[in-house]
């Protein structure tokens, strides 16, 4: 009788791994904590705090939204097909936590770079205001997103990314020439 | 790593600490909600609060005593800080990636200090860039840079040349030899212009004896370098391996987990590479720098002696020859650089479709993949052609400006000869000094770069010969034969201090028992046994072998009566023979014999062509898994080990291998005191208790009955297991 039980548990929570749950407004209802974090409640459930993860990060970062839990599992509650499908208030809340989560500084201008045994030192301005990192040369730190876009990794893991390579003047493309 | 950053005084005033109270941590927030960069912003840990302070301004404060935890959260490259007391979880701030690590330890302070205690957590972990100069650190703890600042290289330098006294000393006669010799030449061919060849009629003899002294010099000169080269190679062989020695012994004795925190690769480069530029640093460099530093004196010297105003002339552009020729350095290694890094595009692309071209074939991606290649070989192509021309068109022009000095100086020169204020042969002389100076100067300038690459090299080594070992006995640690009996008091252990693995582990096993360590991955089965193997030490509680603490038994008389049998078992590069009495090299023919006969193992080793002499290892006989597993089991076995360590040993074998596995560690674990780890349950049957781990800690202990019965972890892994593999 038991082992029954415990197999059909198993199965269902297969099951609840497969299907794909949509959130939207009606069926869900996001609230913010107060302090810092967002709650959800959704077809009778209800999670104190939820994670927000992109799915696909560098092509659509509005739309297929994992919503999961903050446990060590982090199990997939549900997902928001398209942000702006939210009403105004809830997308806004969810905005909020993947600025929380996402941290990858647009380069808008680079002021200097430096190469120096092994390392390279940049010195840039970005959407988040100016900044100096460093990243190691020769290894996988420049990441081609596409022909025109690039991230980059520094040494403490940071990103930062350049959009557009093209719309840099030509002698910041100079400097960068190297890592392209 | 920095945990304590230090706090401005308006901070600090903003703190208000009250007497008795004291700052544990304090870290940056450098990034707002937004992602705005933050210069002045820090959460602050006392033993009384938790304190958030924002661009000038105390923004938030909460007491030790209602706080239940402080936690960090990895982000996407960057990281939240929050306070957890009951359901509720406040967020304090936010850090870019360069904090992450760094938080990580606030969990621990945090636990200590509400505990009422007062010591601090303290981080091992290297920061990556150089607090002061800002510059990345190569994986050492001091930045070689500021380090090269200080006293300490000259020291250190002394200390590898220490040994070499007496080599060093025939170098250094050498060298003034060499450097008289250099000299000696432009003025024997002066003496030649001006005693004969200008001279109405110049004597014959005297030809012949000038030349002759031009012969001695220039053959001088190439004897007494080769013979200095070749010292200067000897020493620098011999300094790179009393390096390689030294760190070799230094690495072994250093606890595993100095060496799992860098890669092998890592370790092996400081080995290979580090102690490779050494030497190259003494064949190369060291030998010429002395040399070439007085030749460039006395050249300097003569120069000005010969004629002050053409010296002054010469020395004038030196400095843009030097320019000259870093710049064009730079440029070379960029553009070669960049050559490089396209090449290696070129061969990830190639290596890819090759080691994957079964895919390719199949999905028929033949021609988009010939495309891509195509590209990636046209774009390496051309810069590798535009390269060969830059060079072939702008090294000779390089020359030609290197030598516009030589010129200016002949031009000058030569209207002194004209004016009769200087000789012919004097002018000759002062020509060739002038290129022999250029020489210098150039080959100097490439000093700065050789120096940095040598005290980074110096810096990685030493940073592991400095190392303490984390593991070291006790001046009172006594030999032990073990028994078997093994207990775990309130034992806690993480590999990182702030991540714990294990927490108060309380478990005690009779002699002669065998325990089937049972829980999912990753939940601390592995550390247990690593533990008990005394390969890291416990960060609290203790574990004590028949009733002495483990930390007491001296380390290699404890290793020496364990046997492991692991999931992959490492064989050496030797034969199967040396493998099996690796841990016991003075084993009889008898003896290994009859233990592989015992491992099942002896029966397959016949077969072989080889025989017991089979080699195997890298690049040796390619054994089954089930085969190398036996040959692991009889290298346990030969040891006749008192505590038996069994790690996923029968994990992906086939079902024949496996029953004589199970058959001959049946054997193996008779009497022994043995912990076994297995996801395969039925491994574990004839365990006499079975220790479910879960979350931490240990969840479950009894024999397979009274687990079964008690329907908890285990009987769920049961029943999980029944269902994949009925």
């Amino acid at each position: 009788m038991n082992e029954d039980f415990a197999l059909s548990q198993m199965e269902q929570e297969t099951d609840q791994m497969l299907r794909i749950r949509y959130i939207t407004n009606e069926n869900a209802e996001f609230s913010r904590t107060g302090t810092g974090f967002i709650s959800l409640k959704i077809e009778g459930e209800f999670y104190t705090r939820v994670q927000v993860v992109r799915m696909f990060p560098f092509m659509h970062k509005d739309e297929f939204i994992s919503v999961r839990t903050t446990d060590e599992r982090s199990k997939e509650i549900g997902i928001i097909e398209k942000l702006s499908d939210m009403d105004a208030d809830t997308a806004e809340m969810i905005r909020e936590q993947l600025t929380l989560r996402y941290f990858t500084p647009a380069i808008t201008k680079i002021i200097g770079i430096k190469d120096e045994y092994g390392y390279a030192y940049w010195n840039v301005l970005t959407n988040y205001g100016e900044c100096r990192f460093t990243i190691q040369m020769g290894g996988n730190a420049v990441v081609h997103l596409s022909e025109t876009r690039i991230l980059i990794i520094d040494i403490d893991e940071n990103r930062f990314e350049i959009p557009d390579i093209t719309v840099l003047s030509n002698g910041e493309r100079k400097k960068l020439d190297l890592f392209l | 790593m920095i945990l304590k950053y230090e706090l401005s005084k308006e901070n600090l005033a903003l703190c208000a600490l009250v007497p008795g109270e004291e700052i544990y941590y304090c870290l940056p927030l450098d990034i707002d909600l937004e992602g705005n960069y933050r210069h002045d912003s820090y959460t602050v840990m006392t033993n009384k609060r938790v304190l958030v302070l924002e661009e000038g301004n105390l923004t938030r404060q909460f007491e030790l005593k209602e706080c239940d935890e402080i936690r960090s959260e990895p982000q996407i490259a960057c990281g939240i800080v929050y306070l957890v007391k009951g359901d509720t979880q406040i967020l304090l701030g936010r850090f870019t990636a360069k904090h992450l690590t760094r938080y990580s330890y606030l969990f621990r302070g945090m636990q200590i200090l509400k505990r009422g205690r007062t010591e601090r957590v303290i981080s091992n972990e290297y920061e990556r860039s150089c607090p002061k100069c800002g510059r990345a650190l190569p994986g050492t703890k001091e930045c070689p840079r500021c380090m090269g600042k200080r006293r300490g290289l000259l020291s250190v330098f002394w200390e590898m040349l220490k040994p070499h006294v007496g080599r060093l000393l025939v170098i250094l006669v050498l060298m003034l030899a060499a450097t008289l010799a250099t000299l000696a030449g432009p003025a024997i061919q002066r003496g030649l212009v001006d005693d004969v060849l200008l001279k109405e009629n110049g004597e014959y003899g005297m030809a012949i004896v000038y030349l002759l002294g031009m012969l001695v010099t220039s053959v001088g000169i190439v004897v007494i370098n080769a013979e200095k080269s070749y010292l200067c190679s000897k020493l620098g062989a011999y300094i790179g391996e009393d390096q390689r020695k030294k760190l070799f012994v230094k690495i072994q004795k250093l606890s595993l987990s100095f060496i799992t925190d860098r890669s092998p690769g890592e370790l092996m480069n400081r080995i290979v590479r580090d102690t490779a530029r050494i030497k190259d640093f003494f064949s190369d460099v060291f030998c010429n720098l002395f040399t070439i530093s007085i030749l460039f004196v006395c050249t300097c010297i003569c120069m000005l002696v010969l004629n002050w105003k053409l010296a002054v002339l010469a020395f004038v552009f030196a400095p843009f020859s030097v320019t000259l020729s870093v710049a064009w350095r730079k440029n070379i290694r960029k553009r070669f650089h960049l050559q490089g890094i396209k090449s290696d595009k070129m061969n990830n692309n190639l290596q890819d479709v090759i080691s994957g071209m079964a895919v390719v074939k199949s999905y028929g991606q033949e021609y988009r993949e010939a495309e891509h290649f195509d590209n990636t070989a046209d774009e390496y192509a051309r810069i590798q052609k535009g390269n060969e021309v830059f060079f072939a068109i702008f090294y000779p022009i390089l020359s030609f400006l290197l030598g516009v000095g030589i010129y200016l100086v002949t031009y000058f020169g030569g209207r002194g000869v004209l004016l009769g204020s200087m000789s012919r042969g004097e002018l000759w002389q002062f020509v060739n000094y002038t290129t022999l100076l250029y020489s210098y100067v150039n080959w100097m300038s490439g000093m700065p770069r050789a120096f940095m690459n040598l005290i980074t090299s110096l810096e990685r080594i030493g940073d592991v010969l400095n190392q303490e070992p984390a593991i070291i006995n006790p001046s009172d640690a006594v030999e032990h034969e073990i028994e078997g009996e093994i207990i775990f008091n309130n034992a806690s252990f993480g590999y990182k201090s702030y991540q714990p693995v294990l927490e108060n582990v309380n478990l005690t096993v009779r002699k002669g028992e065998m325990i089937g360590l049972v829980g999912a991955s990753g939940t601390g089965k592995s550390t247990l046994i690593n533990l008990i193997m005394h390969l890291y030490e416990v960060d609290d509680g203790e574990i004590l072998v028949d009733g002495i603490d483990i930390h007491k038994i001296k380390l290699e008389n404890f290793h020496s009566q364990i046997g492991v049998v692991l999931q992959e078992n490492f064989l050496f590069a030797g034969t199967i023979f040396n493998n099996i009495k690796f841990a016991k090299p003075h084993a009889g023919y008898e003896e290994v014999i009859r233990v592989a006969k015992l491992a099942n193992a002896h029966d397959f080793i016949c077969r072989l062509p080889d025989g017991y002499n089979t080699y195997v290892g890298e690049r040796g006989y390619n054994l089954s898994g089930g085969e190398r597993q036996r040959i692991a089991i009889a290298r346990a076995m030969l040891n006749d080990p008192r505590l038996l360590i069994l790690d996923e040993a029968t994990a992906s074998l086939d079902t024949e291998s496996e029953y004589l596995i199970q058959k001959a560690i049946g054997r193996l674990t008779e009497g022994r005191t043995t912990f076994a780890i297995a996801h395969r349950l039925s491994t574990l049957k004839d365990a006499n208790r079975l220790v479910v781990i879960d979350g931490h800690h240990i969840a479950e202990v009894g024999t397979h009955e009274e687990l079964l019965a008690k329907k908890g972890i285990y009987y769920g892994l049961v029943q999980a297991q029944l269902k994949v593999r009925p």
